[in-house]
């Protein structure tokens, strides 16, 4: 019965850019637009980055810096689970006097999961618990440092000619055309492309810029090209007859993640610091307002801005399919969720005939014709034993059962495909929103506060599985 | 040789050394015979049901650790006459809670992690690591220090055995007397006693 309330079994359509059907668990309300938003429809922004192990915050430019990874924390090279760090005791000399012996504590890593230690590829204990440990070093790091600096060099060289030229035939025309062109050539050098689309007026900036840079723009970075080499190293003799040691051989999985130096044995993977996770907020594309803002602190699950769905959209759930048979009206029972504290009324309506949006339907569905009031979500309701409860005259047909902000009705669906896997059906639901996050306007007629509501009108479909065998 | 089985049939007792733990709400049924410094948790249950069990030194065997020689799949309890083999238990091995264990020999130094799975015909020498749910159900000698993990049951060979878990046995066999009744032991090898 569980697998009734899976989230992708009633999927809600959002009229973005493209058209996307996604359970309304996964989507975002833009309460001032009053439209559904997918992940797919906003814009992704990073807001800071933190290290899932020790929890330690990081802002933008040090994360950049230490190439997105932890200082403290590494990654087991064999199953990439987190490192830990144990500690044993080693006689080892006195200092002061080399004939008697101490205990010391050295520390080593140790992976929990997998059972690797830092002993495995030779690396020594240390004496201190943390800090201690090194990467090794990448031997063409001095090349690739030279030829990036060089290419951004180029890159910044590039884009100030462009917008010379741009700026002599266009005058001021169309600033944002030329500056999205230029971000688009820039970002293939990573010279970083947030600068530019935070500030919509960086034409004029970057103007003011280029009569400063020009004078600035001496050094000369030069590079030597790649020699390439007429004559490679021959493969070892044994190379196709030699036996294979299994337990040596890495896989790809944990060669490619040290891209540095893809070591093919075992004994040469080393451990790498850990890769920095990122919150993120994210932002309606059409009116620039925030959907989702999560906290900064690592710790707090919590959100500034917490836009869902889920809150703002009554929710349709399955509750209970008979056998569905074909050509047959069977009566599928479904529930209603009412997720805001006033009184909310909803109209179901079928699909027409010819609907763009109705692609997956395999089956006629019959909606109740009548409207259904959900009550408001009310959470003080289980502590309040005074409070009657409302009123409402139910047609028994309709409504099956209802419960606080639930309610649980009856759509009648005919299956229309023989042989068909997963019954699909949709219809149009049809609410009433009120926009309390409007600022409202000054009432002039008086006492009118309340915000006027608006109808929604959303897509829902419903997989309801296959046919009764 | 019914004689003989009829002998072995007759000796239905664990011979604890002397030096063991082992509580009594352990169940331990048919010929087992437990080295000494072996704790014996709890609700762990050794059973040997077609052949004796030989459990050697310094093992510890967790709660709910299954330990059973029993009779093959497909050969009836009573039908042939089978041989009773001897499961063999090396020293210093770690059984951890709700592992199942029913290889014939096991050397030594080995860990078998929580509710890990050893069919009858593996043979595991010294310095293995079984991990946590990982089922070894072929017929093989499984290498010296070899660790199997992760849920495909992937092997890595490591560098040195697992470390003996000298501290931990210490630790139980001075707390578990306080709170558990303990199994009688014998000294040497004298008649059995009923458990």
């Amino acid at each position: 019965m569980a697998s009734l309330l899976q989230p992708d079994r009633v999927v809600y359509l959002v009229r973005g850019e493209k058209r996307i059907r996604a359970p309304l668990s996964q989507l975002y309300f833009c309460r001032y637009c009053s439209e559904l938003r997918s992940l797919e429809c906003v814009s992704h922004e990073v807001d800071s980055h933190y290290c899932p192990s020790c929890l330690e915050n990081m802002p933008s430019a040090e994360a950049k810096l230490k190439k997105n990874r932890c200082a403290n924390c590494f990654d087991c090279p064999c199953c990439m689970h987190t490192l830990s760090t144990r500690a044993t005791n080693i006689p080892a000399p006195l200092p002061d006097d080399p004939t008697k012996t101490a205990m010391k504590k050295a520390y080593y890593l140790a992976c929990g999961f997998c059972r690797w230690t830092s002993r495995d590829v030779g690396m020594a204990d240390k004496s201190v618990a943390s800090g201690g440990w090194q990467e090794p070093e990448n031997p063409h790091t001095q090349r690739i440092n030279k030829l990036i600096e060089y290419y951004q060099q180029l890159a910044h060289r590039e884009k100030q000619e462009r917008d010379r030229k741009k700026m002599a035939r266009r005058r001021q025309c169309m600033p944002l055309a030329f500056s999205q062109h230029t971000i688009h050539v820039v970002e293939k050098y990573g010279l970083g492309t947030r600068l530019q689309r935070q500030r919509p007026g960086a034409p004029i900036s970057s103007l003011a810029g280029l009569s400063l840079k020009e004078g600035e723009d001496q050094k000369e970075i030069t590079i030597e090209p790649a020699q390439a080499l007429d004559e490679v190293e021959p493969l070892p003799e044994d190379c196709y007859t030699g036996p294979i040691c299994l337990p040596e051989v890495t896989t790809l999985r944990q060669r490619l993640l040290q891209p540095d130096f893809q070591p093919a044995g075992a004994s040469q993977l080393h451990p790498r610091h850990k890769h920095l996770l990122m919150k993120r907020s994210l932002r309606c594309r059409k009116c620039e307002h925030n959907l989702s803002k999560p906290e900064f602190n690592p710790t707090s699950i919590k959100f500034k801005i917490q836009l869902v769905a889920v809150s703002y959209i009554p929710e349709v759930r399955i509750m209970s399919i008979p056998n569905l048979r074909y050509m047959k009206e069977s009566q599928v029972l479904l529930t209603l969720t009412n997720p805001v504290e006033n009184l909310t009324h909803v109209t179901l309506v079928a699909c027409e005939e010819e609907d763009p949006d109705d692609i997956n339907s395999t089956a006629k569905v019959i909606v109740p014709s009548k409207e259904l009031v959900l009550a408001g979500k009310d959470a003080a309701a289980e502590y309040d034993e005074l409070a009657e409860p409302q009123d409402f005259q139910d047609d028994p047909d309709v409504v099956a059962f209802r419960k606080s902000n639930k309610i649980g009705f009856f759509i009648k669906v005919i299956p229309q495909k023989e042989e068909d896997v997963d019954v699909t059906v949709s219809f149009k639901i049809r609410h009433d929103f009120r926009n309390l996050a409007a600022p409202i306007r000054p009432s002039e007629e008086g006492a009118d506060t309340t915000a006027e509501p608006i109808w929604l009108t959303h897509h829902v479909e419903l997989r309801l599985g296959p046919l009764a065998p | 040789m019914t004689d003989a089985s009829k002998q072995m049939m007759a000796q239905k007792s664990a011979k604890i050394a002397a030096g063991a733990v082992v509580c009594v709400e352990s169940e331990i049924r048919g010929d087992v015979t437990i080295g000494a410094r072996t704790v014996v948790h709890p609700k762990a249950r050794i059973i040997a049901e077609a052949g004796p069990i030989v459990i050697g030194e310094g093992n510890l065997i967790e709660e709910q650790a299954l330990i059973i020689n029993s009779y093959p799949e497909n050969i009836m309890p009573d039908a042939e006459d089978v041989e009773p083999k001897t499961m063999s238990i090396g020293a210093n091995n770690v059984f951890e809670v709700g592992c199942v264990s029913q290889a014939l020999k096991i050397g030594d130094n080995n860990v078998i992690e929580s509710k890990a799975d050893l069919g009858r015909n593996v043979m595991l020498t010294s310095g293995c690591i079984v991990g946590a749910c990982c089922q070894i159900n072929t017929c093989e000698v499984v290498p010296e220090n070899t660790v199997v993990y992760g849920s495909n049951c992937i092997r890595r060979v490591q560098n040195e055995k697992p470390q003996p878990q000298t501290l931990q046995l210490d630790f139980l066999m001075k707390i578990l007397p306080n709170y558990h009744h303990l199994k009688k032991t014998v000294k040497g090898s004298g008649t059995p006693i009923r458990s």
